[in-house]
């Protein structure tokens, strides 16, 4: 039976209280958390610096394998493997600076890299000198799930004005006569963000009673309101189709800051980031397609990300070659023991310092290929040794977090989709034409290696029951 | 069927604090009182981490709405309270806007059992931020008889060559390093609102 804590009343019941109260021979501290006193943590003072070299060593690990940081900030830091791709990024930065107006579609699947290679892609242009690259993730600016037409246009327009104003501080006296209302600046800002217009109006719930009486008199209406409509902008937009003349309304604007760019000796290439979260296919083209039309007409470069789904599932493959210079897939990355790219990868962020190789060899083997679950492995793996006690990775913390993440993608899936996956491991059969088959695909529970290679995400094939094949 | 690892509050602060910044991961909550279950972890968090903790319910959530929570500020810990009526469309919203939601300080999905489905189908690219860091809330861990907590006093009062009521006097006056020996040392003696 519980006890009033040690120094309180009888009528405190532990809450907001730091002191210790009994359960018969044990005690619990309620509420400012238990973590201080756990009988696990409390060390020998005596080993306390051991135990802070330990934690030191781990944490010096974890932040090499974080996969939830800015990639920026791993490549930044050396961490990138830049050729894991082929050199990917130095192909799209050749062709986006040479061809003025170029247009390359780079498609993956969730966590294979694409945003590591389109930030290599910009630094690459970068240091071209005459080139000024935009890299954009637009979905950091603006809710995806309502976008439209329009959006991609808006947000590059704001990105070069800033980064002009910015960067190039001789350019500001020309900027400055752009600026203002109804300046192309102006105009810009109203059509990513929204503007109010004014009307004249009999309707008096359409409109509030205009206070003044000018308006009212130039019209010579006793009754006449001023109505206020709210325009919205391309990054707060209504779910609305998309209209070819609302696109012209921001190329006169643009094209006088494209001429700032061109007056510095820069050409402007806009690396579009984000838009692979747009998993269904006729969601990217509706947002996509119209913008693409007036950066072609515009001569500006463009590199985008798009899902998985526009190059699989009926009726979307065949075309997206057309609608671009190139499209490049970046597949996963086959676990290769003579190539070892996966292996290369821990090399590059110091992972043998708490991997032996075969736990790294596990490690790449489960991640399937998938970067993000690579870095993720090696790091939930090297939480799972730190919590356990033990100096290093062990074989079990391995086992312990492939369990983890296989049991992430199992969970959710029916008898339909587990006999797909079965029917998959056992005869290598998949069809990407059927709707189920690129949901599997763009959730990582099926992989794909090539246009043709495809296989379960082996931390899933790992809890799945997969029946024993039949003996003859 | 292969279950998640069942973590006690506190070894999901250890994880979360060891990871350093940038981290995520997800708890699912237990089927009885989740609310009162995601005050508890909210304050384990605080008291471990030693930051403040915000609960942020993503239900009706706007992006912009979402986005500045998670950025003003961004150094303090946040769970993401995913309620069990979240649906399919709200999972894709808060997918397609992660790139709004990467922030330093760390992030915790709490969420019910049955929606990491949801989450997986949904919100890949959420799921992938996760990785293999989804935890059932589990229960709290052996805590200390009367013996044991004599018997580690006795060993910060040897290391220290100082007795409890001059580590209270000191922690009174102000004069006391925040080691987390002292801390230990306050809460052992049931002092621990000193800290």
């Amino acid at each position: 039976m519980a006890r009033a804590c040690a120094g309180h009343d009888a009528a405190c019941t532990g809450k907001m209280c730091n002191r210790w109260y009994g359960q018969g021979e044990a005690f619990v501290l309620p509420d400012r958390g238990r973590g201080l006193i756990l009988r696990g943590m409390s060390s020998s003072p005596s080993t306390t610096e051991v135990k802070l070299q330990r934690r030191e060593r781990f944490r010096a690990y974890m932040q090499t394998f974080n996969p939830t940081a800015p990639p920026q900030d791993a490549i930044e830091a050396g961490l990138v493997c830049e050729e894991l791709h082929g050199s990917l990024f130095r192909k799209l930065a050749g062709r986006a600076d040479l061809e003025r107006g170029s247009q390359q579609l780079l498609v993956g699947g969730v966590g294979s890299g694409k945003t590591t290679e389109l930030i290599l892609a910009a630094r690459s242009l970068e240091q071209e000198g005459h080139v000024l690259p935009l890299y954009i993730d637009i979905s950091a600016e603006t809710d995806l799930s309502s976008l439209n037409s329009g959006a991609l246009l808006a947000t590059f327009g704001l990105h070069l004005t800033r980064r002009l104003w910015a960067d190039f501080p001789p350019l500001r006296q020309g900027m400055e006569a752009l600026l203002g209302p109804g300046k192309p600046y102006g105009r810009l800002k109203e059509y990513a963000y929204g503007k109010q217009e004014a009307g004249v109006t009999t309707d008096e719930a359409l409109g509030q009673r205009y206070p003044a009486a000018a308006e009212a008199d130039r019209v010579h209406q006793a009754d006449a309101y001023i109505a206020i409509r709210s325009v919205l902008g391309k990054l707060n937009p209504p779910a609305l189709p998309a209209l070819s003349r609302d696109i012209e309304e921001i190329r006169g604007p643009l094209e006088e800051f494209l001429a700032v760019a061109r007056d510095a000796q820069k050409e402007v290439v806009a690396v579009f980031d984000g838009l692979d979260r747009l998993l269904d296919p006729t969601r990217f083209w509706s947002v996509a397609s119209q913008d693409l039309r007036l950066f072609r007409e515009l001569k500006v470069s463009v590199v985008l990300t798009a899902p998985l789904s526009v190059l699989f599932g009926a009726r979307v493959g065949q075309s997206v070659s057309d609608h671009f210079d190139k499209v490049y897939h970046v597949p996963v990355v086959a676990v290769d023991p003579v190539r070892g790219l996966l292996g290369s990868v821990l090399e590059k962020r110091h992972g043998y310092e708490l991997l032996s190789d075969v736990d790294a060899d596990s490690v790449c083997e489960y991640s399937g290929g998938v970067l993000r679950d690579l870095v993720s492995l090696a790091r939930d793996a090297a939480v799972e040794a730190y919590i356990s006690g033990h100096d290093s990775v062990t074989s079990e913390d391995v086992e312990n977090v492939v369990q983890q993440l296989g049991t992430g993608y199992l969970r959710g899936l029916g008898p339909y989709e587990m006999n797909l996956l079965l029917r998959l491991e056992e005869s290598k059969w998949f069809d990407v034409s059927r709707a189920t088959s690129v949901e599997l695909l763009l959730t990582r529970r099926v992989l794909e290696y090539s246009s043709t290679d495809f296989r379960v995400h082996p931390a899933l094939l790992s809890v799945m029951h997969v029946p024993e094949p039949k003996s003859a | 069927m292969p279950d998640f690892s069942s973590q006690p509050f506190v070894e999901v602060a250890r994880r979360l604090e060891v990871q350093g910044a940038h981290s995520w991961l997800a708890v699912l909550s237990p089927l009885s009182d989740p609310t009162a279950a995601c005050d508890a972890l909210s304050t384990e968090l605080e008291s471990f981490l030693q930051t403040p903790v915000r609960v942020v319910p993503l239900r009706g959530s706007s992006f912009e709405r979402l986005r500045e929570q998670l950025h003003q500020p961004e150094h303090d810990a946040v769970i993401l309270f995913a309620s069990g009526d979240l649906e399919a469309g709200e999972w894709s919203s808060l997918d397609s806007m992660r790139s709004a939601l990467e922030r330093r300080g760390p992030v915790v999905l709490w969420m019910a059992p049955d929606a990491v489905g949801r989450l997986t189908e949904f919100a890949p690219n959420i799921r992938s931020f996760i990785g293999s860091s989804i935890f059932l809330a589990g229960p709290e861990p052996g805590i200390m008889t009367d013996k044991e907590r004599e018997s580690r006093l006795e060993e910060l009062r040897q290391h220290y060559q100082l007795s409890d009521q001059e580590i209270v006097r000191r922690a009174e006056a102000k004069e006391l390093p925040p080691e987390p020996h002292f801390v230990e040392w306050l809460v052992l003696v049931g002092r621990g609102d000193l800290v």
